[in-house]
């Protein structure tokens, strides 16, 4: 139990302390946000108008008092839930715009990191199993392999494969223009057409973690004592292999797993980037690069809020799987 | 748990044989689909233009005032009193047939007969005079700042609009006919005007409305009693969501994907023109001057001669060929874009003010003005020191970076040591607005106001003091002899009076340089006629590339 409290207070400290940083690195960035959307207006080669930088000062309603009661007036609105006006998106509110994009996120990356988790976890636990073999050679070397190549490198490989040369999957893109966004077919065949792709390349660097993780893990599990005696007893090697050695070298992985799921939110910056996917990755860019202070301040609350939980989540759940950690602590 | 998990995965079939109606992003050249009905009775089903806007997941905008978030139809919904040719500078007719001014304090419109809202209401002079009451109430909707210059707008009669002025207005002119006119029955039914996105069926009095909107594609359609239908050739025009790589999008258009785009291509000839010689062209017209700016508070760029001496110093002709790809042209030392506002100029300017790169006259009058050379050729201060500085230009502005090292090039050929250095954009920004700089690249003019010209980059009450910032006069530039030519522009009444003042500011540019001009910043346009023509390009400038219903009504169907 105490081992749950500790956990539980250290979590709620370190929550207070990302949405104060929250609050104040966007205000530490120079660059002030009506002259950042009058200079993206107006482009590189035209001169900027005063005026219009004062009426979207007005606009905006850039916020004015000190510090300390702009953080007050923060903490409030972070507590109902109120996150502003978005500048990029004015006057749509800042939840309207991350209702718009969450869905995208949540489906690419969810269904991505879990393909990779069970995939990573397969072939690490297979790879282990036959260890030293060729099958274990090709695993472990191919994936350390495809773990060096930059991820838009890769990326932009299978752009210009599939969707320039090929011309099976479409460029970019969360769909075509073709379709309104709702619940029908068109809308639902366009947008799998457009997530091929970012989907493909999540899903070739992605297990490469839990593969080596999980058959490293696995290797010394089956290494250990209690999994020698199995085999003397006389245990088929395929069950040793699955009640010995994966069912425990996946703890690690788990708790891993869900830190990753955690980070669905923040990790997905490059991809959506790339692909330009209506997510919230791509958001996050556009927010920063506009100096969208609002937007900007309830993406990070997102990410870092999506990570402590999973990070608690992950605690609590080793707690549950693994009794030494328990014991450890009390002790 | 005894048992192992087994996981089972379903396998995802990719089958690439799934056929989607809408457009993918294939074709999009021939003029098949759409509503089929344009064809029959001379109109241009539809044509594909480029972005509309409202960033990376643009949400339905169509307020006329929000010009940061609103999105590309506001162009073709809403209409102005009057319609600036921004080449030529000459404004146009529009809702408004006529004007004049009363005194120099009033001004006169007389709105057209017969034009209707596109919800078949009738247009009167109550909505402009609504429309102007609305930006005086809500100021954050005043983009342009007119009523920095007005005291009232009234409505005499249905056909009058009368403007007064707290001074003589002649020189606002272009602001105030620059206003979107909306639709009192509409807009006095909003609570808050300022947050009202008029997302649904927007009314306006344009050319065009709003047909289909997704964050990827918006649609708008002809408007069949739209006061001069008959000029408008075009049943729809789908402006396509930019993705955000720009090769992506160069690819899109040397295919052929777009009947217009304005977007900067590095090889267009090679990517576009040569694709089809017979239907691609692109036309790059002049916009505002982009400058060296000194900062006028240190030495020696204090020093008028040190600057005069420097208009010689840069190879302009070199910048163009290869920072900028010879789209754009030399810009004059006169302020004034040329020969688009040579009317302007004053007589006897030589090659209208241009100045060719002459790297010995530059030392000879760096050296007659006191900054010799030493021995190891170093070129010195009054006070004997070398002379270093920095040069600052935003890193990712890729074009202005290759300019800037060919100015830094120039510079070291004359002994200084110049140090380049390359910020992120908010970064230049705030540096050049506060004056934490010594020398970077500026943007002014270009505008079809003479007074915003001048006054933004030149003006004293557009400076501040170093570490203020400055609203646009970011090389501090303050001489009562200019602010008393810009009030005399400001104030002025008549054409002769507004040409006498203009005069004597680019003589001030000339003479004084309080920067120097390099280039003009180009305009990208890029067009194809094989559906349409009747685009603006150098032989009939009759608008510039961003004069959206200029454009539109002069497009025909290609081959009528």
């Amino acid at each position: 139990m105490r081992y749950f409290l500790r956990r539980a207070g250290f979590f709620l400290a370190t929550l207070w302390a990302a949405v104060t940083l929250n609050f104040l690195i966007p205000r530490l960035q120079p660059g002030d946000p009506a002259e950042a959307i009058v200079s993206r207006l107006s482009g590189q080669s035209q001169a900027i108008d005063p005026a219009q930088v004062e009426a979207i000062r007005r606009m905006l309603g850039t916020p004015d008092g000190n510090l300390l009661t702009q953080y007050g007036d923060y903490l409030a609105a972070v507590v109902r839930g109120d996150f502003g006006i978005s500048y990029t998106y004015f006057p749509y509110s800042v939840t309207h715009m991350i209702a718009a994009g969450l869905p995208w996120t949540v489906v690419l990356v969810g269904v991505t990191q879990i393909l990779s988790f069970v995939i990573g976890t397969l072939l690490g636990a297979w790879a282990a199993y036959r260890r030293n073999s060729r099958v274990d050679s090709v695993i472990t070397l191919g994936s350390s392999f495809i773990g060096t190549l930059p991820f838009f490198w890769l990326a932009l490989v299978l752009i210009y494969v599939f969707a320039i040369t090929l011309n099976w999957f479409p460029s970019g893109g969360g769909y075509g223009g073709g379709s309104n966004p709702g619940w029908n077919w068109l809308f639902f065949s366009d947008a799998f057409q457009h997530s091929v792709l970012p989907a493909l390349s999540l899903l070739i660097v992605g297990p490469i973690g839990w593969i080596i993780g999980m058959r490293n893990n696995m290797v010394q599990t089956l290494g250990e004592d209690y999994a020698r005696l199995a085999r003397a007893k006389g245990l088929s090697r395929r069950r040793i292999a699955l009640t010995y050695g994966a069912r425990i070298a996946v703890l690690p992985n788990v708790t891993g797993f869900a830190i990753a799921l955690g980070g669905i939110l923040g990790g997905t910056v490059l991809v959506e980037a790339i692909f330009n996917y209506p997510g919230l990755g791509r958001m996050m860019l556009e927010a920063v690069a506009n100096r969208d202070y609002p937007l900007m301040q309830a993406l990070f609350l997102f990410i870092t809020v999506g990570v402590l939980i999973a990070n608690l989540v992950a605690d609590l759940l080793y707690g549950v799987l693994d009794p030494r950690v328990r014991r450890e602590e009390a002790g | 748990m005894k048992r192992p998990i087994i996981l089972r995965t379903a396998a995802v079939a990719v089958s690439a044989t799934l056929v989607l109606a809408g457009c993918t992003g294939t074709s999009g050249t021939n003029g098949s689909g759409g509503t089929g009905t344009g064809a029959a009775n001379g109109l241009i089903d539809y044509l594909d233009y480029g972005d509309f806007g409202g960033g990376t997941a643009p949400q339905a905008n169509y307020n006329p005032y929000l010009e940061a978030t609103r999105l590309g139809a506001v162009d073709y919904v809403f209409e102005k009193l009057m319609v600036y040719d921004n080449f030529s500078c000459t404004p146009k007719p529009w809702l408004a047939t006529e004007f004049s001014w009363t005194d120099p304090k009033t001004l006169t419109f007389k709105l057209r007969d017969g034009v209707q809202w596109n919800d078949g209401k009738p247009f009167t002079s109550k909505d402009v005079a609504f429309t102007f009451d609305l930006l005086k109430k809500h100021q954050p909707l005043d983009t342009k700042g007119v009523w920095r210059y007005l005291t009232s707008v009234e409505a005499p009669d249905a056909q009058t609009v009368t403007i007064k002025f707290k001074e003589p207005g002649a020189s606002t002119f272009t602001l105030v006919t620059d206003v979107f006119v909306v639709p009192e029955h509409v807009w006095s039914q909003q609570a808050d005007p300022v947050k009202f996105v008029n997302a649904q069926n927007p009314v306006g009095t344009g050319p065009m409305k709003v047909k289909n909107f997704n964050p990827n594609q918006l649609t708008i359609e002809r408007n069949p009693d739209y006061w001069q239908a008959d000029k408008v050739k075009v049943q729809e025009i789908r402006f396509h969501k930019a993705d955000s790589g720009g090769a992506v999008e160069q690819l899109k258009l040397s295919r052929g994907e777009y009947d217009t785009n304005a977007m900067f291509v590095p090889d267009i000839k090679k990517a576009f023109v040569d694709r089809d010689p017979e239907h691609n062209h692109y036309w790059y017209p002049p916009g505002g001057s982009i400058s060296v700016y000194l900062n006028l508070t240190k030495a020696p760029f204090d020093d008028v001669a040190f600057r005069k001496a420097l208009t010689t110093a840069f190879d302009r002709d070199q910048i163009i060929t290869k920072a900028q790809l010879g789209y754009v042209k030399a810009a004059s030392q006169s302020g004034l874009v040329v020969p688009g506002q040579e009317k302007w100029l004053p007589a006897g300017l030589k090659d209208q003010g241009r100045i060719s790169y002459d790297a010995a006259a530059t030392d000879a009058a760096l050296t007659a003005a006191g900054y010799k050379k030493d021995a190891q050729g170093k070129r010195l201060g009054k006070d004997g020191k070398p002379l270093s500085f920095t040069f600052k230009v935003p890193g990712s502005y890729t074009d202005w970076v290759s300019a800037a090292q060919i100015i830094v090039q120039n510079l070291k050929a004359q002994g200084f040591d110049v140090n380049l250095e390359t910020p992120n954009p908010p970064t230049y920004e705030s540096d050049r607005a506060i004056g934490r700089y010594d020398v970077l690249f500026g943007v002014h003019g270009g505008s079809c106001n003479m007074f915003r010209n001048f006054s933004e980059p030149l003006g004293s009450d557009q400076s501040a003091a170093i570490g203020q910032k400055a609203a646009s006069n970011f090389v501090r530039w303050n001489d009562p002899g200019t602010d008393k030519l810009l009030e005399e522009l400001r104030l002025a009444t008549t054409d002769e009076a507004q040409k006498t003042a203009v005069a004597g500011l680019t003589k001030v540019m000339v003479d004084q340089v309080p920067m120097i001009p390099l280039w003009y910043g180009a305009k990208w346009f890029q067009y194809q006629t094989d559906k349409a023509t009747g685009w603006p390009d150098e032989k009939n400038p009759y608008a510039a590339p961003g004069d959206n219903v200029l454009v539109l009504t002069n497009l025909k169907p290609a081959g009528s």
